[in-house]
């Protein structure tokens, strides 16, 4: 932890300690990119959903949609993984950070999403977030 | 244990109960000595009066009636001796008595005793019977100043040992508690060197020494045992990762079966648990090794704010209520890592081991934190916070969170202690603890 912050000090984009999964990896870089294409006021467009990184508000078609923290984190992190499986542990393990497995019950991610799609949805979104093999997420486009 | 004594102590004992042994038996020895002596030299003083009285007598050339006189008048005035015409003959050899009598010569009644000489002892060819007694001090008076004597020289016997333990104990030992000291205050986990004072007796040079081996070699055998944990665990990571990635991977591929995808989905959550494990144990390590900079100040209070706002789901994924009496601004002194880590495990105990629509209360102030839920039976305290001994079976923990959060109140010194009342776990922490080891 204290080579995480000397390794951040000395210009690290960020710091990712073994083991880890490969699409925790892969929604950093991505985030990574992002930071250094757009610089500061960065908008991201993913289909039709417009979603402002600094503000973190979702607009689909100029229709702001209300997404809590854990959402709009959620949606980021299928955004930079896109048409990947993402596993339910791994999901679980990104959004709780160091204690996910020191809960064995890992039906708050499923809630995270489910509210996460019916918001899409309700929105008027086509539901790209799809569900395979009864629990694991993929975002396909 | 019992009673405990000093080891000076003891010998002191033995050493007064064996003086006075000596001393007691001593008493009839002296008074035997004396007595003896005393009669000797009377024995010889009555001889000297008996051999002077037959010369000048016999030097008088007294007639027969003068002698007569002289001999009545001897008889009246000297006391203690008696002359008197006898049958004996002079021959016979001379007889020694002790005997008892009344003193006439004192007003109050008293027995005195008496040395006596009786000798047959020739006056212008005549026999006399001439006895002569002189005063000896009484048997008992004998003995008893004897006695009082012996026990004076007996308490001042006593009394030296007493001061002479004292200053022993003092002096003697120092060595020995100087050493006794430096092993009090040391510690295998502090990593501080020890070093005994040397010391010109053989007996605490040898304990020193014997010491400093053992103590090398517990050292070594810590240090070799925590470099193993540690290095074992930094090495594992990259296997690890490396099976995760893989998972990863083959999560990706395209034909997989719902079959399969469960299979790999145990295994990552197996692998998950193995990780979790792992650093743990790296955390453990290092906070027993000192990697962690502990001079930070910290509001706690903020802090658990901050923690229980995250878990804040959790809390209500388990219908849980939570009561907090968090007092504003408490502050502590340590690493801030290792704080959110021991708070974040209590917290997180506090939700898994609960009951659906459970309670939890968590209390902060100045001097403490205390967190308890809702339990139902309590758990075993001697195991509570040893690694890999877990209290419930239902939970996949790694085994470690309390190893941890009681090394992290070590490393603060602070104190943890654990309590079972009213179907209430109960954590508490006191900040304020003063802790010594052993």
């Amino acid at each position: 932890m204290d080579d995480k912050i000397k390794g951040l000090q000395i210009g690290a984009d960020d710091y990712l300690t073994k083991p880890f999964h490969l699409s925790e990896l892969a929604a950093r870089i991505y985030s990574v990119i992002r930071r250094k294409q757009f610089g500061n006021a960065n908008l991201v467009q993913q289909n039709e959903l417009q979603i402002d990184l600094l503000g973190k508000t979702v607009k689909f078609k100029n229709h702001p949609i209300e997404l809590t923290k854990k959402e709009f984190d959620l949606l980021l992190y299928f955004i930079g993984n896109k048409n990947r499986v993402i596993s339910k542990s791994t999901l679980a393990e990104h959004l709780s950070g160091d204690f996910a497995d020191m809960l064995d019950n890992h039906d708050f991610v499923y809630a995270h999403i489910k509210n996460l799609k019916k918001k899409l949805n309700e929105a008027g979104c086509e539901n790209y977030l799809k569900t395979v093999y009864g629990t694991g997420y993929k975002w396909e486009r | 244990m019992g009673k405990m004594n000093k080891l000076l102590n003891k010998s002191l004992k033995s050493f007064t109960i064996y003086a006075l042994i000596v001393l007691a038996t001593s008493v009839p020895a002296y008074y035997y000595l004396v007595d003896s002596i005393w009669l000797r030299e009377l024995d010889e003083h009555n001889e000297i009066v008996a051999d002077r009285t037959e010369k000048e007598l016999n030097n008088l050339n007294l007639t027969e009636t003068e002698l007569n006189q002289s001999v009545t008048l001897w008889n009246k005035i000297q006391p203690g001796t008696n002359l008197e015409k006898t049958t004996l003959d002079n021959n016979r050899n001379d007889s020694t008595y002790t005997v008892l009598r009344k003193n006439i010569y004192v007003e109050h009644n008293e027995i005195d005793r008496f040395r006596g000489l009786s000798r047959v002892i020739k006056i212008n060819e005549e026999n006399y019977l001439l006895t002569v007694e002189t005063n000896v001090e009484e048997t008992e008076e004998t003995a008893i100043a004897i006695a009082i004597l012996t026990f004076l020289f007996f308490l001042i016997l006593v009394i030296g040992f007493l001061i002479l333990n004292r200053r022993l104990s003092v002096k003697l030992w120092q060595p020995f508690k100087n050493t006794l000291t430096e092993l009090k205050t040391f510690n295998l986990n502090s990593q501080s060197k020890i070093s005994f004072e040397k010391s010109n007796i053989l007996e605490f040079e040898e304990l020193n020494v014997a010491l400093n081996k053992l103590i090398e070699h517990t050292v070594s055998v810590y240090k070799s045992q925590k470099e193993f944990t540690e290095n074992a665990s930094h090495e594992l990571q990259t296997p690890l990762a490396i099976i995760k990635n893989k998972l990863d991977i083959l999560l990706q591929k395209e034909a997989l079966t719902d079959r399969q995808y469960q299979i790999i989905e145990d295994i990552n959550k197996a692998l998950t648990r193995v990780s979790r494990i792992n650093k743990n144990l790296l955390l453990l390590a290092k906070i027993e090794n000192h990697q962690f900079d502990d001079s930070e100040t910290i509001n706690v209070s903020e802090l658990t704010e901050e923690c229980l706002e995250q878990l804040q789901e959790h809390f209500s994924n388990k219908e849980l209520s939570v009561h907090t009496s968090i007092e504003k601004d408490c502050v502590v002194t340590g690493n801030r890592v290792l704080i959110e880590v021991l708070t974040n495990n209590l917290l997180l105990n506090s939700i898994r081991h609960n009951s659906q629509k459970g309670t939890i209360e968590i209390k902060l102030n100045e001097s403490g934190f205390i967190i308890s839920n809702s339990g139902i039976t309590t758990l075993e305290k001697e195991h509570l916070f040893k690694r890999f001994k877990k209290s419930s079976e239902e939970s996949s923990g790694s085994g470690l969170g309390l190893s941890i959060v009681e090394q992290i109140c070590k490393r603060h010194q602070w104190t943890i202690d654990y309590d079972f009342a009213q179907e209430t776990h109960i954590f508490k922490i006191n900040f304020r603890a003063i802790q010594n080891f052993f």
